[in-house]
């Protein structure tokens, strides 16, 4: 069925935070819906829509930046109680905007996501997960890494308590009491949660997960063991989910599945299959979308799916045909609201640019005086800085509530930028060859005229460690800019993972000293990405990491005193050693390290280099051939004349155009790596190879394997 | 919201820019465009039964409704239209690098096919001023020729760099064309005939040119800015990441003007407002657009707007209907006005909220700390200090203009941007000291290639050394046009002997003035005398400039730089408002380079003719070579056939050498015809108005009569007769 759905906008408030809107229920069927909403300036607002109009019910005064808000009440009764969470507390407010509770949980980290059932609640930190009930402590548990949402299975359904905690470390972690019951594995950062269908489906076990990387799956959360009932891939590379609701929108019994992402886009998926969810309808907003709710807000009897954007604008995609008569006249007409609502908005920009022209003068008064200071407004940037796994590359999203004027991006390692075709930015980038300040990467992105979300891709070289800097000027008066610090660690191509094939070669370092627990950890975060902060509980830890680019993998296993670096990859091995022993040095610590470098793991890594490296050359071989082979096309008509081969690469040349142009630098970075395996091999034997270097790209040049193991064993 | 009345997938390349429609019956409008292996394709869905294959045209296995010209050299532009106005319907024009044909579609005949030394980088086909029959222009390297139907060169005048795109629009408004020429030296020269009109300096090269209405024309530069001029005055200009492949204007509203279509490199389209620039439309195709054009396509009597990709994909768009305008663009317009409008409100909220705590800051207190420093809190008085100063460089660094940005106070600069048009490789240049180094000044080096007056847009971060957040001191400063020249003492080198002498009735302190402005001095210069004289150095290639006014009113400008002498000449004359202007000039070593440059022409002419002949005998020598070869082999003679075979081979080899040579001597050849034809504009350029014009006509009488002498006579006096 084809679903129609116009966009209204009713209001902004101040930029929101990830699940700060809800629809308050009412009592009759179809009735209006009033929405409520929390931003961070701590204002919560709640309105309803009367003619087209927004009509307050009730607003709150500004405060601490509220962090989630969620609807609660009695077990069983109509669940419009509002609680928020801002700062380490958490206040209740009637549907009417009557304070009700005010409750300072005394949490040294502000809250970051919080869930009401009943007369439980439950709040996370950081890391650290509270169990209340009626305000009273129950349990606690410290998770590995940071928590990104949590929710607890329907109580009536299950009749026991059932946290379950998504956390950075891309898992699940399903809690009973203060204890762990469980964890299991999701292919990305789960950055929500969410009950199937509203209430956890039938069995009440049933629980939506959405990642930061834009995967979205459901799990079915029993007793004993969680079963994935199924997942949906980021196959169009679009941004990470922010909210999820289930939701009958197309009106035919079954509720589909809403779904906002950080970029903006909206997505509704629905069951026709049974199991697994199909994509039915998409509508992109220009900002990301941080809630979403299905509900019936504009108009009675049209249903619509209100969410709300980081801007703060509350708008809904209603089912209300639009209804637009195209009149005999020139002028279309406007409808009445739609026109007083223009005046009124006119009349508001006339009475403040009056306003503003007054405090502008004064502003400039002020400059004249020498004890006056000037401040810099503070603008709040929504950034996101990730390593993509399908290639390699890190993105930079940054999104601020007005539109950007320029960005200035600085580095001071070498990296490279690839061109990203959401972005209309116009770029400039400056030669730093010959740069006198120890700059790598200077480059300007001059925005378009509303632009309020950037997104960069960069691509970074492990071992090559330093600090990107991102000033963003947004278009506000006065002018000013603010600086957003990102880390590229040395060894920024490594992800998480939680398992690694035990059975491949292992080179190991080995560190000794006298290093405490703390430190030692320190030392890990400094070097690899997606490792929490905070110094992990007990006495020992083990993280696994798998190199995005090569697959090849490093285990890290450390306690106070001693750490085993493993890895399959000698270079992962050498940038190790040369950092570590950087940092200690630093801090004038007594390290001992040696390595045990297992030959054999040099050809292991060629080996998985190869098939790579070889798919990477027939790419760029088959791109060149193709405008030869369709210019003989053209000449012969067909293409019959062609051997099987050519007449292939003819058939599928837009797919190789494609793949060739989405990894552009993928044979520069494989023979980088390659040369860097080469030095690093004999490097560990004492040996200088630099000056076969040479020799090593000639061989690469025209490839072939057995060639390039016998270069790697006889060279030196 | 506009959809396509039709969609075409033609299963051939497009190449870019060379797309036209032409009715070649003169009813039947057909696509034609350039494609892979210099071959041009001609879609003609209308009459299908009835054609026929032969001479060039060739019908293509693929599909019955496209036939193929075989053009056999890569096809550098291409357009249709009236050639012959006898004829009653469309030819086709089909330029090469070394050619134009002039193509008879409907009767598989060639109209003209003339050989054209300077190439056809672009090609308009139209009435240019007072001659009556339709001219087909082509432009080249620095050249304009005009052929008429019969390949009679009616028009012929040079311009000052590679020729990227042309139009004809009527510039003046008096009904009559004037011929708009847009060059990689990043300007745009309107042609009343012959004579140069006006020129409008851009900020890179100009590909792509299109009239809109009276007086008013589109452009397009390679790096992504398309805009609209009324006569001079530009109205609006866009820039994008992109590049814009083709513009057409075409009125999509039927509001009875028309808007600026644009075709991008990433295969988006999109329809702006003539005199805001405002999209009105845009739609999207899968790969780069190749070229928009306009006809009635589907025969219904409706003229449609027809874009191309260049992966063979044809969309046309019918305009949309009167009642449509207004909310045009898109059926939700006034929720976008709305959420605009509000967007707008926001801002000044925000704006009326950061006066607000500021003024709460103030009243709390008076003192910056360090601790306020983190959060960029500044004395309000702080003020940035702009000075542009020459810096005669040092071992490491070549002589430059130095721009030192400094702040009032010990706040500190973190960063400087500038953005500016034409000196830098991308738009803008980044100072970024590292933390140790950060303090209240901050010094960019500048060095403009070119002598053009810039804007420098100044963006600096101020704050403190550890803050987070800066402020943003926006600021402009223009650099002035010879800013890379530094006042220097009148012995401290030999003074040029190349010069240009002319006279003018101007006051010494006008021209004083002139020179206060478009130079970057330490000092204001002042003079009571009645004659003054000032030396300066460039700071490109030290070489000397040396500037003279005596009391009755000559000036006298030596310098070695012809193009600097015409810069100079130019800008003075338009300072002080002089309309016509002739010169006496000498510039001997640049006259002897130009006299080696056309005797070189001369050389390679006759190597190629020599070279031409020589290939012709080899091929004969082949076919006779061949002949015998087969024989022997059906004869069973292996022995002879291998030898014949091996000198066959030989043969080759030698040939493949010789066209080695032929490219270079060609390459030779073209450069050498460039520098001849920028000597003529260079030496028109030292003149200004009627004499400028009068020096161009006469130097070209001089070359087509190949007389060197007198060339080089009008190049210095200005006339040819003494």
């Amino acid at each position: 069925m084809e679903l129609s759905l116009t966009r209204v906008d009713y209001l902004q408030v101040g930029v929101t935070s990830q699940k700060t809107m809800k629809l308050l229920p009412t009592s009759g069927r179809k009735a209006m819906q009033k929405v409520v909403i929390g931003d961070q300036d701590g204002v919560v607002t709640c309105f309803g829509i009367k003619k087209g109009e927004p009509v307050p019910v009730f607003k709150t005064l500004p405060g601490e930046k509220i962090a989630r808000l969620e609807l609660g009440g009695a077990l069983n009764t109509l669940q419009e109680k509002i609680f928020v969470a801002s700062g380490s507390e958490v206040r209740g407010f009637t549907k009417r905007g009557k304070q009700f509770l005010s409750f300072d949980t005394n949490l040294t980290e502000s809250i970051k996501a919080m869930y009401i059932s009943g007369a439980d609640l439950f709040l996370c930190a950081s890391y650290i997960y509270n169990h209340y009930c009626d305000c009273k402590d129950q349990h606690y548990y410290l998770s590995g890494d940071k928590i990104n949402d949590v929710l607890c299975l329907p109580v009536e359904k299950l009749s026991c308590i059932t946290p379950v905690l998504a956390c950075q470390d891309r898992v699940l972690r399903v809690l009973q009491g203060s204890d762990l019951l469980y964890e299991m594995e999701v292919p990305g950062p789960p950055s929500v949660l969410a009950l199937n269908e509203g209430n956890g489906g039938d069995s009440g076990e049933d629980v939506l997960f959405g990642t930061s990387d834009g995967k979205i799956g459901l799990i079915q959360i029993s007793a004993v063991s969680p079963a994935e009932k199924w997942k949906i891939e980021n196959e169009k590379k679009r941004g990470g989910i922010l909210c999820m609701d289930s939701f009958d929108i197309v009106g035919d019994g079954v509720k589909e599945l809403l779904i906002g992402r950080d970029d903006g886009i909206l997505e509704i998926y629905n069951f026709e299959n049974a199991n697994s969810p199909v994509l039915r309808h998409e509508y992109a907003f220009s900002e990301s979308v941080t809630s979403v709710q299905g509900g019936c807000v504009g108009k009675e009897g049209y249903d619509e799916i209100i969410t709300s954007t980081y801007s703060g604008w509350v708008s809904g995609l209603t089912t209300e045909p639009l209804h637009r008569e195209c009149g005999s006249g020139d002028e279309v007409k406007m409808s009445h609201e739609m026109q007083n609502k223009i005046l009124s908005l006119r009349n508001d920009l006339e009475h403040l640019q009056v306003k503003v022209l007054e405090e502008r003068e004064k502003y400039q008064l002020n400059s004249q005086s020498s004890t006056a200071i000037s401040t810099v407004p503070t603008f709040s940037i929504n950034d996101k800085f990730t390593l993509n796994r399908d290639d390699a590359s890190y993105s930079l999203v940054l999104e601020v509530q007005t539109a950007i004027d320029t960005v200035l991006l600085q580095c001071d390692v070498p990296i490279d930028l690839k061109d990203v075709d959401k972005n209309s930015a116009v770029v400039s980038v400056v030669d730093c060859e010959s740069e006198p300040n120890g700059n790598f990467l200077l480059a300007t992105y001059r925005c378009q005229a509303n632009t309020t979300r950037l997104e960069l891709k960069i691509l970074s070289i492990e071992g090559r460690y330093g600090t990107l800097q991102a000033y963003v000027i947004p278009r506000v008066q006065p002018k000013t800019c603010q600086v957003q610090q990102y880390q590229i660690k040395p060894l920024s191509l490594h992800q998480r993972t939680h398992c690694i094939d035990p059975d491949r070669p292992m080179n190991t370092l080995t560190l000794k000293g006298q290093f405490s627990f703390a430190e030692v950890h320190s030392w890990v975060v400094f070097c690899l990405p997606e490792v929490p902060e905070k110094t992990p509980a007990g006495e020992s830890i083990s993280f696994y990491f798998q190199n995005t680019f090569l697959d090849t993998q490093l285990e890290c296993t450390y306690r106070k005193g001693e750490g085993y670096f493993k890895s399959d990859n000698i270079s992962t091995i050498s940038i190790l050693k040369d950092v570590l022993s950087k940092e200690a040095t630093k801090r004038k610590i007594n390290l001992s390290i040696s390595c045990d470098i297992n030959e054999a793991s040099v050809n292991h890594t060629l080996k998985l280099i190869h098939p790579k490296l070889e798919y990477q050359l027939m790419l760029a071989k088959k791109v060149e051939l193709i405008d030869a082979l369709r210019e003989l096309q053209t000449h012969e008509g067909n293409t019959d004349f062609l051997i099987p081969e050519y007449r292939n690469i003819v058939e599928e040349a837009e797919q190789l155009l494609k793949e060739h142009e989405k990894q552009p630098a993928s044979l520069e970075r494989l023979y980088g790596m390659i040369t860097d395996l080469f030095i690093d091999k004999f490097k560990f034997k004492g040996t200088n190879v630099k000056t076969k270097v040479p020799l090593l790209l000639e061989i690469l040049g025209s490839y072939d394997q057995d060639t390039l193991l016998a270069f790697f064993d006889s060279a030196a | 919201m506009l959809v396509p009345v039709f969609t075409l997938k033609l299963n051939h390349k497009i190449l870019p820019r060379m797309v036209a429609l032409g009715r070649y019956d003169g009813t039947h409008p057909c696509l034609t465009a350039a494609t892979q292996a210099g071959k041009v394709f001609i879609h003609n869905p209308h009459a299908r039964s009835q054609r026929v294959s032969a001479n060039r045209l060739v019908l293509s296995a693929q599909d019955s409704d496209i036939s193929l010209l075989n053009i056999n050299e890569a096809v550098s532009c291409l357009t249709a239209g009236v050639l012959n106005p006898t004829l009653g319907y469309d030819s086709l024009l089909v330029g090469t690098q070394t050619s134009l044909l002039a193509y008879d579609v409907h009767n598989n005949a060639d109209l003209f096919y003339e050989g054209v030394p300077d190439g056809a980088n672009a090609v308009v086909l139209g009435t240019l001023g007072d001659i009556s029959s339709p001219l087909a222009i082509i432009g080249g390297n620095c050249s304009l020729q005009g052929f008429n139907h019969e390949g009679k060169d009616l028009f012929w005048t040079v311009t000052g760099d590679n020729v990227r795109s042309l139009a004809l629009c009527d510039f003046h408004g008096d009904g009559k064309n004037e011929l708009l020429v847009g060059s990689d030296d990043f300007d745009i020269r309107v042609f009343k005939e012959d004579e140069i009109a006006a020129e409008i300096s851009e900020t890179e090269a100009v590909t792509a040119l299109t009239p809109m209405c009276t007086c008013r024309f589109g452009y397009a530069l390679s790096n992504g800015t398309v805009g609209v001029y009324d006569k001079m005055a530009r109205y609006w200009r866009i820039k994008s990441k992109n590049q814009a492949v083709s513009i057409y204007a075409f009125d999509l509203n039927s509001d009875g003007v028309n808007e600026l279509i644009t075709g991008w490199s990433n295969g988006k389209v999109d329809a702006r407002n003539d005199r805001t620039g405002e999209v009105i439309f845009k739609d999207n195709f899968a790969s780069s657009i190749a070229g928009i054009v306009q006809g009635d396509y589907r025969m219904d009597g409706n003229t449609q707007l027809i874009c191309c990709s260049v992966d063979g994909e044809v969309r046309g768009y019918l305009p949309g209907n009167q009642e449509m305008k207004g909310s045009f663009a898109d059926s939700t317009a006034e929720q976008d006005l709305i959420r605009e409008l509000s967007q707008k409100k926001q801002n000044l909220l925000l704006e009326l909220r950061n006066y607000e705590e500021n003024a709460k800051q103030v009243e709390l207190n008076t003192q910056v700390t360090e601790m306020d420093g983190q959060r960029g809190v500044i004395p309000a008085n702080t003020q940035l200090q702009t000075t542009l100063a020459v810096n005669l460089g040092s071992d490491t660094q070549s002589a430059h203009v130095e721009l030192c940005i400094s702040t009032s106070n010990d706040t500190i600069i973190r960063a400087a941007l500038i953005f500016a048009e034409g000196i830098f490789e991308g738009e803008s240049h980044v100072v970024h000291p590292n933390l140790q180094n950060v303090s209240s000044r901050i010094k960019v080096p500048l060095t403009p290639p070119k002598d053009v007056p810039v804007d420098l847009h100044i963006k600096a971060f101020v704050g403190y050394k550890n803050s987070m957040q800066f402020h943003v001191f926006e600021l402009t400063r223009q650099l002035p046009r010879f800013a890379m020249y530094t006042l220097s003492k009148p012995d401290s080198a030999p003074e040029p002997r190349s010069f240009v002498k002319f006279t003018i009735s101007e006051r010494v302190q006008r021209v004083v003035m002139w020179v206060n402005q478009s130079f970057l001095l330490t000092e204001e210069m002042e003079t009571q005398s009645t004659s003054f004289q000032v030396r300066f150095t460039s700071l490109r290639n030290a070489g000397q400039l040396c500037i003279k006014m005596n009391s009755s009113g000559e000036i006298s400008i030596g310098t070695d730089d012809i193009d600097l002498a015409g810069d100079i000449i130019q800008s003075m004359t338009s300072f002080l408002a002089i309309e016509d202007l002739q010169v006496e000039a000498d510039f001997p070593v640049y006259f002897e380079e130009l006299r080696k440059a056309l005797i070189k022409v001369d050389e390679s002419y006759s190597v190629c003719q020599k070279l031409t002949t020589n290939m012709a005998d080899s091929s004969n020598f082949i076919r006779s070579m061949l002949v015998r070869a087969e024989d022997s082999r059906l004869m069973g003679d292996m022995k002879n056939m291998k030898r014949r075979y091996m000198e066959l081979y030989n043969l080759n080899k030698d040939l493949l050498s010789e066209y080695k040579i032929r490219c270079t001597n060609h390459t030779e050849f073209l450069n050498n015809l460039k520098a001849i034809n920028q000597a003529i504009q260079r030496a028109g350029r030292l003149r200004v108005g009627k004499p400028k014009m009068q020096v161009i006509a006469a130097c070209r009488d001089a070359i087509k009569n190949d007389n060197i002498n007198m060339l080089f006579r009008i190049m210095r006096v200005g006339t040819a007769s003494s």
